[in-house]
């Protein structure tokens, strides 16, 4: 086994471990504190397996992989399990582990008020989580990677529904596991016609254009479920019902980055399938400026970030659907940083402010520093800024855009750029800036440490990330050379005129605007939602109560009937016994006669 | 020639004495007319040189067999005299059922070839070949017959025999409880 | 006299017995129509012993003939306990078995 082989390894089975381990040992689970300790130490372990994987696959070229036989059909192997180590997978793998470890961390702190049983579960649920991704990032096959979709999708569901007992929490669970279980129909549907046309699930076949087309769109659904783009984004902001870390970890960096590792990773196939990609493009650029608009009217810090992040989804996606597979990976890669840092400095607001309204919030800069400066930056980041992480990765994305389809997907991001820019700027202003408007807000402190490192660490690389672009897209089989055009500075201008409008107009403190109260008027209609709550649920429940009519009426209904029909038949048969013994000797003599003549005539 | 005669007339007498015994209205005279039939199937036996089998039959049939009968006769009858005792009923089926046995056998019996041949040579059968072939040939038969005889002789007895006033009419479990109405009881 | 004729006269005998037992309705005059139908089946094994010679038919006559004594005695003891239950001997007097 290789160097780097092993190494995956390790940074993919310590976490099940520690869950398998958890999972069996309710006595230390329920302790609290020990299964946290197990749970943060597989975490290190596995980022710092991850880390060194990565510093190695930057020296190496190629692709290392461990696999072993694991579905036996007709004789031949139809799919392995195993370990898959490249550029691609190696980052990835150190992005995730790295985020993980953070985010349990910061757990810590965090979660430091739920009874001992429940700490243990949540951390039991975070070791399976880690496992879960590791497993989709190394997987040798896209079967594989479909198992790892799987599992993270349930470890979603289990942590969303941590406070199972809060009916609304519980609703967003089903509602996130039912959505999402939707789009994996294709994905599943795509992973059998793949293995139809090809022969195996690999990546790398051949295809005709059609079947490539059909494959990838399939595949694109799933995508469009995971990764909440639109129509399937509605899963998302209610999500946000989950714990802080859990919305920081799950919903913004890894698991709904998933969709586009998915397209990253079977990117030989999506090349064979303009088609797709030109579907991917409109449908990312639509979703990125319709969740920034929403963005704008959220007064909850959650679904701002909520909304955000399936927005810059829809800027990974439509870079992908342009064709520019780094620019959409490495805007995944920057996002994960800034954007976790976002939720993590947010969950340190709403932990010291009780509540995750902005408007229970303000003036926290003054007493909560070092979270305002981690918040700040990521919310730099994200606008855009340059210098930041965030400006390098958009620059990329609206570059490989800029010119397809007419411009007008361009356009759509660069509006939306605008729009992300000022709805970050106002979180930021009346979130930490101003005067305190509430009794917490006017108390507020800083954390703890286990709360304040990781805010550390993450503001760090969302700064770094950006220069090391280079190295990144090496891994990732691409170059990156720097060039400031045109689109670049239109694109700046708008990050900092956004931003400055935001200043300008909520500097003291929130008011109403117009724009902002029309589309809150839209939002409120909830149209989406109610298309599914009627066009599928009420359906889903009208078929149900028919089939159970048919069921109860015309099902038992015949198996009654033949009951009733047999005792009727033994009723009507009970005059033959009369008692009457002369009766029976006919019958027998009847019957004898007639077996003699049969016998005598044959 | 003569055989022929006395075996057309004794077969007559047979079967005109068993069509009284099934007809008689009186249960009494069917009894005595049974005895007729066998002793006119005695003299059949006779015919057939089987004159052992016609004594036995004398003996057991006529002599046992039908006195039994009269003894049953006479001991269920009710004391009102002599009436109309032994009605028939239902006689399209009687006649059916006899005339279908009656025909299939017999037709049987004219399908089958070789039935016509007069009577062969005398028999050879003796009284010494019937001992062997009860006692030595069929012992076993031979042994389990007289048992059962003693079997019905005993079972008879224990069927028939008086009972105390309050004990069951059969068997040895004692008089089930009849609830009202539910079962016709004789007086 | 030949064989068919002593089979044909046994049969005779064998279906007016088969009479009385469908149309009688005492016990015993049903008893009477068995005793019938045992006697014709004892002829027939007679007539074959002599038309094919052999002791075998004799024997067997004589066993049924001892069977039917055994079963005339049995017969007319539950003939004697049916009077003693119903206080007459008609047969449908005894159809407990009716459903």
């Amino acid at each position: 086994m290789s160097h780097a082989v092993t190494l995956a390894l390790v940074a993919l089975l310590t976490p099940a471990f520690a869950a398998l381990f958890l999972a069996a040992t309710p006595m230390i689970r329920r302790q609290g504190k020990p299964a946290a300790a197990i749970t943060i130490l597989g975490s290190v372990v596995s980022f710092g397996a991850a880390l060194m994987l990565f510093l190695d696959r930057l020296h190496s070229e190629g692709t290392e992989r461990l696999v072993v036989p694991w579905i036996h059909t007709g004789g031949k192997i139809a799919a392995e399990a195993g370990v898959h180590v490249d550029g691609v997978s190696a980052s990835m793998l150190a992005v995730v582990c790295f985020v993980a470890l953070c985010v349990q961390v910061f757990s810590l702190g965090y979660m430091h008020d739920e009874p001992p049983a429940d700490f243990g579960r949540y951390f039991t649920y975070h070791a399976l989580f880690l496992f879960s991704m590791n497993t989709l990032v190394i997987a040798p096959n896209l079967l594989q990677l479909f198992v790892g979709w799987e599992l993270v999708g349930v470890t979603s569901y289990l942590l969303i529904g941590f406070y199972f007992k809060k009916p609304s929490a519980a609703h967003a669970a089903v509602k996130a596991f039912w959505v999402t279980k939707f789009a994996d129909m294709g994905f599943l549907f795509g992973l059998l016609t793949l293995f139809v046309a090809s022969g195996s699930f690999g990546w790398t076949a051949k295809l005709d254009p059609e079947v490539a087309t059909a494959v990838t769109l399939l595949f694109f659904l799933g995508v469009v479920g995971k990764s909440a783009q639109f129509p399937l984004h509605v899963w998302l902001p209610d999500a946000m019902e989950g714990p802080t870390p859990v919305s920081a970890l799950l919903h913004a960096a890894t698991m709904v980055a998933a969709g586009v590792f998915l397209v990253v990773r079977a990117n030989p196939l999506f090349e064979q399938a303009p088609t797709t990609r030109t579907v991917m493009l409109v449908l990312g650029a639509g979703t990125a400026l319709f969740a920034a608009l929403l963005a704008m009217v959220q007064t909850d810090i959650k679904k701002v970030l909520a909304y955000s992040t399936c927005s810059q989804l829809g800027y990974m996606v439509a870079a992908l659907g342009a064709g520019s597979v780094f620019a959409g990976f490495f805007h995944l890669t920057t996002h994960a940083f800034f954007k976790a840092l976002l939720f993590l400095a947010a969950g340190s607001a709403i932990h010291a402010v009780h509540s995750n309204e902005i408007g229970q919030m303000g003036g926290l800069a003054k007493k909560m520093p070092l979270t305002a400066g981690a918040f700040t930056i990521g919310a730099l980041a994200l606008a855009g800024v340059p210098g930041l992480s965030g400006f390098f990765s958009k620059d990329l994305v609206l570059e490989a855009v800029e010119g397809k389809l007419g411009s007008i997907p361009y356009v759509m991001l660069l509006a939306t750029a605008f729009l992300t820019a000022f709805y970050m700027g106002k979180v930021v202003v009346l979130a930490f800036f101003g005067t305190p408007r509430s009794e917490h807000a006017k108390h507020a402190h800083e954390p703890d440490w286990s709360m304040k490192l990781p805010l550390v660490g993450l503001a760090i690389l969302s700064v770094v990330t950006g220069y090391f672009a280079g190295p990144f897209a090496h891994l990732n089989g691409s170059h990156y050379h720097f060039h400031l055009g045109l689109g670049a500075m239109v694109a700046i201008g708008l990050g900092l005129s956004g931003l400055g409008m935001a200043w300008a107009m909520f500097n003291k403190g929130p008011r109403e605007v117009a724009a902002i109260t029309a589309i809150d008027g839209i939002a409120k209609s909830r149209a989406v939602n109610r298309f599914y709550e009627y066009g599928f649920r009420k359906v889903t429940l009208v078929l149900s109560d028919l089939l159970a009519w048919i069921d109860r009426y015309v099902v038992d209904g015949l198996i009654n009937l033949l009951g009733y029909k047999t005792i009727e038949a033994g009723r009507a048969m009970r005059p033959l016994q009369t008692g009457f013994a002369p009766d029976y000797v006919l019958a027998l003599v009847v019957g004898v006669a007639s077996l003699a003549a049969w016998a005598v005539l044959r | 020639m003569s055989a022929s005669v006395g075996f057309g007339f004794v077969a007559a007498c047979t079967l005109l004495s068993a069509l009284f015994v099934v007809r008689s209205q009186q249960l009494i005279r069917a009894a005595l007319w049974l005895g007729v039939t066998l002793l006119a199937t005695a003299a059949l036996y006779a015919m057939l040189d089987a004159s052992f089998l016609a004594g036995v039959q004398v003996l057991l049939y006529v002599g046992g067999v039908s006195v039994l009968m009269v003894f049953g006769v006479m001991m269920t009858r009710r004391h009102e005299g002599i009436v109309v005792e032994a009605e028939t009923v239902n006689v399209p089926r009687g006649v059916f059922a006899a005339g279908a046995v009656f025909g299939v056998v017999a037709g049987a019996i004219q399908m089958t070839p070789g039935l016509e041949a007069p009577l062969p040579t005398p028999p050879v059968v003796t009284i010494q070949d019937l001992g062997r072939g009860l006692v030595i040939d069929h012992v076993l038969a031979f042994e389990v017959v007289s048992f059962l005889l003693l079997i019905a002789v005993i079972g008879a007895i224990v069927i028939a025999r008086r009972r105390d006033p309050g004990e069951a009419p059969i068997g040895f479990m004692p008089r089930r409880k009849v609830p009202a109405g539910s079962q016709e009881v004789s007086p | 006299m030949t064989l068919s004729h002593c089979l044909l006269l046994a049969t005779a005998l064998f279906s007016v017995g088969i009479y009385g037992l469908l149309t009688r309705r005492q016990v015993v005059a049903i008893l009477l129509s068995v005793e019938l139908m045992a006697n014709a089946a004892n002829l027939v094994f007679v007539t074959f012993s002599r038309f094919k010679g052999g002791a075998q038919g004799q024997i067997f006559a004589l066993f049924s003939l001892a069977l039917t004594v055994a079963e005339v005695a049995v017969g007319l003891a539950l003939v004697i306990l049916l009077y003693r239950t119903h206080g007459d001997t008609r047969v449908d007097l005894a159809s407990e078995m009716k459903s």
